[in-house]
């Protein structure tokens, strides 16, 4: 199978991370995926069976069609994308690179925060509200049946408070904290590298395991 | 030596000595060393260590340059040294047995038991690696480059050794030793990484040096002429088997000891002597059959770590923790001292600078280029490469230990004729590597600028985040149709949801099983721990003031101005606090009434437990954490009050409508605090239109219940609560001075004859709204700013009561399902009051002030109606309390205080 003609542009951009034996690779899951379709639609995810499983399936497959992810000017949600969007989706995942340097690094974090920021924000106003803080919890914890919504609420709502002290400190009396805003939430995200955690190996590696 | 009598320690008592053996003539007491010796010796030792430990940490800057290690080390050899100086021969060394049986097993059980897992297997692959790769290679090199220093004829001649004494002696000089890391590492705090890789490799590098161990002085008793092919296949395959076996054996007692702790919950005083015992007998098991009883310890720890810890009570887990690292550090500390001790005895040693420089030199040069060359291969798979820098520090952490010293013990000197030698270059490599890489590390690390580990609490958000980051991360690699690390990783935490944990862990504790929650859960309890400590010390400071309390000028002065510092200090959240100055005696009634609160919080929880009695009494440490739950849940809810009043400040009628209600019932409101947030906020909250909108506390709504009902007798009732107080000084004669400093106000109306003298909370007359303003629950967040300055947060608060009333309601589920039942008990008991007070109001106001002033038996009489409401049992509960503070004055008789109030609310 050849490299698809989309991939002129992709490879630039993800020249750094991915040889094009694993664009080969990924082609074919996508065809795999899609079969043998050009896009892949929402319900094509529903066949990986591993997926099944994962409590917060909903908002990963969610984040494979957000318009903000894949670099498209206009906001909302893609009816399918095409192999180059699922390699712009998978380019976020891809590990650092040893020669970075600083600002390289800097504009790589803020660009993997920025893909689980659009996850947090569904409904896409530039604010972690409360609500949607609530949901994530929820399905976070779903897989849990013992284990109330109210808790989880309770859970989300402390998280919230947390976040609010720590972006905005001690707050004036009629102050109101709506939600997490992008810069906030870099802020909360000082403490962890998530350049070393938001990764999966599979895109650094170049002997590829064919599972399927 | 063996106990021979049945009974008695080292002195028998005179009446047991006749006996059919009784020499000459009866013995009053019996010098009995022999039998004790051996017991005693062991316990001196261990005397001696830790108390040379607590001079150690006498000074501050000797610990912080020198590891605890090396002093213990240079104490052993000042002890060997006396002990060699006085009794002209060494008599005590570090004995291999004693180190292997009863020494290693309590290091290595705490380092497994408090691994952090995670870390541990997400390094798994360059632990082992350097465990296994690592480790070889540094023998093998060792051994080799060594016989070639004895082939050049550098060495002495007396050094008879061979290739394989050589191999042999390089396989137990190599190895990395984790009670030496352990200890110089410890106090290093080097990132998170690093350190488990080298404390990793350190452990899991047991396996091998046991097989090769084992294997090479296989082949020197054989002698090199007898070893076949087969025997190296052997070697290999022991190894397997050694490293394999061991684990298995881990696994498997790891497993029993999460099922047995499934069903200690009658038994809880033995829950910790399940870990200790299972563990060792894992340990003794894996030596029995000579599979490495490391490996089996440390995978032992870090499996049953899981489930354990949810079966076992929270006073298990910290015996355990605590009983762990005791043994643990007193273990080391011996080992150390000992090293110390053995290396005086120079009888078994013969020195040679060539071996010993030789092996110096080959030791840091083999560890630094396997590392580097190891890192290389790794680092094209790692994603978080290993830099130069950690690199270096890996490097130089190879230390060496007591497992290199004790093998060489134990090499036998009929086959190994030069043991001697070997005795003496393992001394000082340790000695080395322990105390002059042990002393430079330390600088070494700040020098490199190494990334240090930040030692910060995890916060909810984080470990949010990170639960996300992992379900992304496997759901990815589900969709990219790669099964790596993660995916399996998810496969393992669901086969452990599903059978794992559901086979090992109680009921109980699988069904509340959840990391975020526990994190939720422990940040609470933190938050709370440390409020309550805060208000503490402030109630503390209180209680300390009541006794020396003659006038309330001495208290203003003393503590209350303090308690106001405090409190002042703290930003203040309340608007209505700030817009009004208060005067000065407003703050001391907003003091007094902190101080009230104080002395009134101890009996509810008195009266709480003794209520319970008749249900299954909760675990009180699961008490104490709801209660704390508690106290951190109402301060998050009150300083969210604080703002939803301000919010409302905006709309003035809402505003003066809540204030008239408050004003009602202040005290009771405090008081029933944690009783009546548990009312659900149904009915409570019908016609106040603007708390549909947004809950407030039901603290607020049962305010509001009180003063619906009472609305029209609340012009007489209000500021009854300190009046009692003030009634007794009228009564002897001291009236009117005396009075103004009472704490609360009498509303001008409600106050006619003494009591219109009251002159400051009333500034402006006809609002009660004012006067409530400075008093106490204001006061109370004003002090919770304080406390919580940092928490102070505040969000658009949609519907938090009802969380809190459900984080409650599942926080008592952990408990014990009774306690489910205190929300309903609670507000059954407080309705009587209230569904009286239309009839009986002058009775149901004193009844709350009562938990001030009033001895039960003058509320029981004013209200005999109710004298089955559960109220009862708390006042008298409270009524201890009460009589503290009135010690300091006059002690006044019930009865004409009953008379004033009842004039009081005749008024």
């Amino acid at each position: 199978p050849g490299v698809p003609q989309g991939s002129a542009p992709v490879t630039s951009l993800l020249s750094l991370a991915v040889t094009s034996e694993q664009i080969e690779h990924l082609h074919r899951r996508f065809k795999q995926l899609s079969q043998d379709q050009l896009t892949i639609r929402k319900e094509n995810f529903d066949s990986i069976p591993d997926l099944e499983f994962n409590p917060i399936r909903g908002k990963i497959v969610h984040a494979f069609f957000d318009k903000r992810n894949l670099r498209q000017e206009s906001d909302g949600l893609a009816e399918e994308i095409n192999f180059e969007d699922f390699l712009t989706i998978m380019s976020y995942f891809r590990p650092i690179e040893m020669n970075m340097d600083e600002e390289q690094l800097d504009r790589f974090r803020k660009e993997k925060l920025k893909f689980l920021f659009h996850m947090y924000d569904s409904d896409h106003d530039g604010k972690i509200t409360l609500q949607e803080y609530r949901n994530v919890v929820e399905e976070l914890l779903s897989g849990n049946p013992h284990l109330e919504k109210e808790s989880a609420r309770s859970i989300a709502d402390g998280a919230m408070m947390e976040a609010a002290s720590i972006c905005v400190g001690q707050m004036g009396p009629d102050q109101v904290y709506e939600g997490i805003t992008f810069e906030d939430f870099l802020k909360m995200w000082q403490g962890i590298d998530i350049e070393t955690k938001m990764h999966v190996r599979f895109l650094n590696v170049d002997t590829i395991a064919h599972c399927y | 030596a063996e106990r021979s009598g049945g009974s008695g320690g080292a002195m028998q008592p005179p009446a047991a000595s006749p006996g059919p053996a009784a020499p000459a003539g009866a013995e009053l007491l019996r010098w009995q060393w022999r039998e004790v010796q051996a017991p005693c010796l062991v316990a001196a030792w261990i005397l001696v260590a830790s108390l040379a430990k607590i001079v150690f940490h006498l000074s501050r800057k000797v610990t912080s340059v020198v590891p605890e290690s090396c002093l213990l080390i240079l104490l052993g050899l000042g002890l060997g040294g006396i002990v060699l100086a006085v009794a002209k021969k060494a008599e005590y060394q570090l004995e291999p047995n004693m180190f292997f049986l009863f020494l290693l097993p309590p290091i290595v059980l705490d380092s497994g038991y408090f691994m952090p897992s995670r870390l541990f297997f997400d390094n798994i692959g360059a632990i082992l690696t350097y465990a296994v790769v690592g480790t070889l290679w540094n023998s093998f090199a060792t051994g080799t480059a060594l016989w070639g220093l004895h082939r050049a004829g550098l060495m002495d001649p007396g050094v008879e050794a061979g290739l394989m004494d050589f191999l042999l002696f390089g396989s137990l000089i190599s190895a990395v030793d984790p009670v030496a890391v352990l200890a110089v590492f410890e106090e290093v705090h080097v990132n998170e990484t690093l350190f488990i890789i080298v404390f990793g490799e350190s452990l899991l590098n047991d396996a091998v040096t046991v097989v090769l161990y084992k294997v090479f002085n296989s082949f020197v008793e054989l002698g090199p002429a007898h070893i076949h092919a087969t025997d190296y296949v052997k070697g290999v395959a022991s190894f397997f088997l050694v490293s394999l076996g061991g684990t298995a054996v881990g696994l498997l007692f790891a497993f029993l000891l999460a099922l047995i702790t499934r069903f200690t919950k009658r038994v809880r005083i033995i829950e910790p002597l399940f870990v200790f015992l299972l563990a060792y007998v894992a340990y003794l098991a894996a030596e029995m059959v000579s599979l490495s009883a490391i490996l089996a310890v440390t995978f032992c720890g870090i499996c049953c770590k899981k489930y354990v810890e949810a079966n076992i009570s929270q006073k298990s887990r910290t015996t355990v923790k605590y009983t762990m690292k005791t043994l643990a550090s007193s273990s080391e500390t011996i080992i150390f001292m000992f090293l110390g001790i053995s290396a005086v005895d120079t009888s078994k040693w013969t020195w040679d600078t060539a071996l010993v420089l030789g092996t110096l030199f080959f030791i840091l040069l083999f560890r630094a280029v396997g590392v580097v060359l190891q890192t290389y291969v790794l680092n094209r798979f790692r994603l978080i490469p290993l830099d130069r820098i950690d690199q270096v520090v890996m490097s130089y952490g190879g230390l060496r230990g007591a497992v290199a010293f004790a093998l060489v013990i134990l090499l036998d000197r009929e086959k190994v004729k030069a043991k001697d030698y070997f005795v003496a270059t393992t001394i000082v490599v340790v000695f080395f590597t322990v105390i002059v890489q042990g002393l430079t590390i330390k600088p070494l690390v700040t020098w490199l600028k190494v990334k240090r580990s930040d030692h910060h609490k995890p916060t909810l958000n984080e470990e949010l985040h990170e639960h996300a980051f992992d379900h992304i991360l496997a759901a990815v690699e589900d969709i990219v149709g790669h099964h790596g690390y993660h995916y399996w990783r998810d496969k393992w935490e669901q086969f452990d949801k599903k059978y794992l944990s559901q086979l090992l862990m109680r009921k109980s504790a699988y069904r509340l099983r959840d990391e975020i929650w526990d994190v939720y859960y422990k940040l609470n309890i933190r938050d709370a721990i440390s409020f309550v400590d805060q208000g503490g010390h402030v109630h503390s400071a209180a209680k300390l003031a009541l006794p020396s309390m003659p006038s309330r000028t001495s208290m203003s002065e003393s503590s209350v101005t303090n308690l106001l510092r405090e409190s002042g200090s703290g930003a203040c959240l309340d608007l209505q606090v700030i817009d009004t100055v208060r005067s000065r005696r407003d703050k001391e009634d907003a003091a007094m009434h902190h101080v009230l609160r104080g002395s009134l919080y101890k009996p509810r929880r008195r009266y709480k437990a003794s209520y319970s009695r008749h249900f299954i009494s909760p675990d009180k440490q699961e008490r104490q954490d709801k209660e704390i739950f508690r106290q951190n849940m109402k301060r998050r809810l009150e300083t969210f009050k604080s703002t939803k009043h301000n919010v409302c400040s905006s709309k003035s009628k809402a505003r003066l409508k809540e204030k008239g209600r408050k004003k009602a019932i202040p005290l009771l409101s405090q008081k029933n605090i944690s009783l009546t947030k548990e009312t659900p906020n149904g009915k409570t909250h019908r016609n106040v239109p603007w708390q549909d909108a947004a809950p407030v506390l039901v603290m607020v709504s049962s305010e509001e219940e009180e003063s619906d009902s009472s609305e029209t007798e609340k012009e007489d009732d209000e500021g009854i609560v300190f009046v009692a107080r003030a009634t007794d000084e009228v009564l002897q004669g001291k009236t009117t001075p005396e009075l103004c400093k009472l704490p609360l106000t009498v509303p001008p109306s409600a106050s006619p004859g003494s009591l219109d003298v009251c002159p400051s909370p009333c500034i402006i007359p006809p609002s009660p709204t004012l006067a409530e303003k400075e008093l106490p629950w204001k006061g109370d967040q004003a002090d919770l700013a304080v406390y919580v300055s940092s928490e102070t947060t505040k969000i658009v608060p949609v519907d938090m009561q009802k969380a809190w009333n459900q984080s409650i309601s599942s926080l008592e589920s952990i408990a014990s399902p009774p306690g489910i039942e205190s929300g309903p008990q609670h507000r059954r008991f407080a309705c009587p009051v209230l569904e009286e007070q239309p009839q009986s109001a002058c009775q149901a106001m004193p009844e709350q002030s009562s938990c001030f002033q009033f001895p039960s038996h003058i509320s029981k009489s004013g209200r005999s109606q109710s004298d089955s409401s559960p109220e009862g049992p708390e006042q008298q509960e409270l009524q201890p309390l009460m009589a503290t503070e009135e010690q300091g004055r006059v002690p006044p008789s019930g009865e004409p205080r009953w008379l004033m109030f009842n004039r009081a609310s005749h008024l």
